[in-house]
């Protein structure tokens, strides 16, 4: 960078002047290229690990609270165990090492912005290195409920540096397929409140003194999650699905876009009697 | 124009040490702070622990305005790392993570608010002890350097050299058995743990030798009498640091 330039940065951000660096873009993590570890991985590759291990398939389902999420892994891992496909699934605090500790430190909620991003990190790559890694080596399908997306997106609405977070989730594997079931923000805000009688907390975005109004936070901060989210859907090709359709509408795409992964014919499927209320 | 009484203070102040790192937020006004930051590392053994005791203690006679933070303290983060270390869950990342995010909590709400309200803050261990052990781990260096460039530059940075057979021979004695994560033993390099341990330290003094020139360190002989080390020590503080600006107030009416 020529001198002068260099200071007028610096100027700037003497100044307090909210520069995002220039190449920050929204979405930024590397799209995949011809070098084998980009093809598998966002940057770095896993330590000690052989990509070449991996013959199972990883599939994400990303989208805000209440768009359906749950509903489709519930119904998507029925279907492809009728098929005779063995099917892991994986979501947000649910490792082992730190899972029950980030549910302590939001319910107490006293915990800054990075240490709850470098405690979900941790959560993700445990369950990336002893569930999900080890589920792909077998063969089985991996169903994860949430990915890094969510991750980055909920830190970056938070101001904390996009390369930065790149940077943390580089040695993530890029997922096979990775499906966005998009909502409007007014409806997940209803079959949210619809689930509990309550919105929480954290869905609502509390901590960013947002509004007061917890109608208006929650819409807010939905909204600045969605807007990564479409950047992200157009730098990682994610299958875009309108979850405001009926579950079985959703349902029959997931399932026709999986079954072509899977190099299957997408058979008929209707729910058994266990999950046939979610069939709406 | 009249000048703002208070600004103008502001301008007369010594210049404030910036941090050359970027934060991981948005660039604030606050990047510099006028704290100072005073760090040691070293491995297992080279006495950077003694040392940094008696720095504080010579400090705290003084009644320099300090605050003292030790490397995996964090309540926050305990739970899980014992855990983590009693089951052998942690993988070179993980185990990396979890002290990030123990460093990020004492960053946060202690380091960071203390070198912005005017303090001396001491550091036993830094990010540099992460950047040697979990590269010894075999975590890419890229990815580590990212992973903590939210911390402040220190003002100095001590690194206690001693050699690998002293260091060794000091931890060995004090200690009946070596814990399997503090020997290295998830590396996999020797079914012996004082061996593994061995072999794990001298790789970490490798890590710790590769940044004396990139990351600025003074290096202090770690054999020498500990007294004589200590005067070392105080002598470089004293004199890359202003300490007047941390003596107590009625000191720097004089």
């Amino acid at each position: 960078m020529p001198e002068t330039e260099k200071e007028k940065l610096q100027d700037k951000e003497r100044a307090g002047a909210a520069v995002e660096h220039p190449e920050q873009v929204p979405g930024r993590l590397p799209v995949p290229s011809d070098d084998e570890s980009s093809r598998n991985f966002f940057g770095e590759p896993l330590v000690g690990f052989d990509p070449h291990e991996i013959t199972g398939t990883l599939i994400v389902i990303e989208g805000m609270d209440g768009s359906g999420r749950s509903t489709q892994i519930s119904l998507l891992q029925e279907w492809l165990e009728s098929e005779g496909f063995a099917v892991q699934t994986s979501g947000l605090r649910r490792s082992t090492l730190v899972g029950r500790d980030i549910d302590e430190l939001l319910a107490k909620n006293a915990v800054t912005r990075l240490t709850l991003a470098l405690m979900y990190c941790t959560d993700f790559f445990d369950q990336l290195e002893h569930r999900i890694v080890p589920a792909l080596k077998s063969g089985t399908i991996v169903l994860a409920d949430r990915y890094i997306f969510t991750l980055i997106a909920r830190s970056v609405v938070r101001g904390i540096n996009r390369d930065y977070l790149s940077g943390l989730y580089a040695m993530a594997l890029r997922p096979h397929l990775t499906f966005w079931l998009n909502v409007r923000p007014e409806t997940a805000f209803g079959r949210e409140f619809r689930k509990a009688q309550a919105i929480s907390y954290w869905e609502a975005g509390r901590d960013m003194s947002l509004s007061h109004d917890l109608y208006w936070s929650f819409i807010r901060y939905q909204t600045m999650i969605k807007r990564e989210f479409e950047a992200f859907a157009k730098r990682h090709d994610f299958l875009e699905l309108d979850g405001e359709a009926p579950v079985s509408t959703v349902n029959k795409l997931l399932r026709q876009r999986i079954a072509e992964q899977l190099g299957i014919r997408a058979t008929k499927y209707t729910p058994s009697s266990a999950l046939a209320h979610l069939w709406r | 124009m009249m000048e703002n009484p208070e600004s103008s203070a502001k301008q007369t102040r010594p210049e404030a040490v910036k941090s050359t790192l970027p934060q991981p937020g948005r660039p604030v006004p606050n990047r510099a702070y006028p704290g100072a930051l005073i760090v040691v590392e070293g491995t297992d053994g080279s006495g950077k622990s003694t040392q940094l005791y008696l720095l504080k203690r010579w400090l705290e006679i003084g009644g320099y305005r300090l605050h003292f933070t030790e490397w995996n303290s964090s309540p926050l983060v305990k739970s899980a790392t014992r855990r983590g270390k009693q089951r052998r869950l942690l993988t070179p990342s993980t185990f990396s993570l979890l002290h990030a995010a123990d460093f990020a909590d004492r960053c946060e709400r202690q380091i960071m608010p203390l070198l912005q309200g005017d303090y001396l803050v001491l550091a036993d261990r830094y990010i540099y002890t992460a950047f040697a052990r979990d590269g010894a781990r075999g975590c890419p260096e890229k990815w580590l350097r990212n992973l903590y460039r939210f911390a402040p530059v220190p003002d100095i940075t001590f690194y206690f050299r001693a050699p690998l057979d002293v260091a060794v021979q000091r931890i060995l004695s004090g200690r009946p058995k070596l814990k399997y994560y503090e020997a290295g033993m998830d590396l996999g390099l020797s079914y012996d743990r004082p061996e593994s341990f061995r072999l794990f330290q001298a790789r970490i003094m490798d890590g710790y030798d590769k940044m004396v020139e990139s990351d600025n360190f003074v290096v202090l002989d770690g054999t020498l009498p500990v007294n004589r080390l200590q005067r070392q020590m105080r002598e470089i503080v004293a004199s890359k640091i202003d300490l007047k600006r941390f003596a107590p107030r009625a000191a720097e009416a004089e």
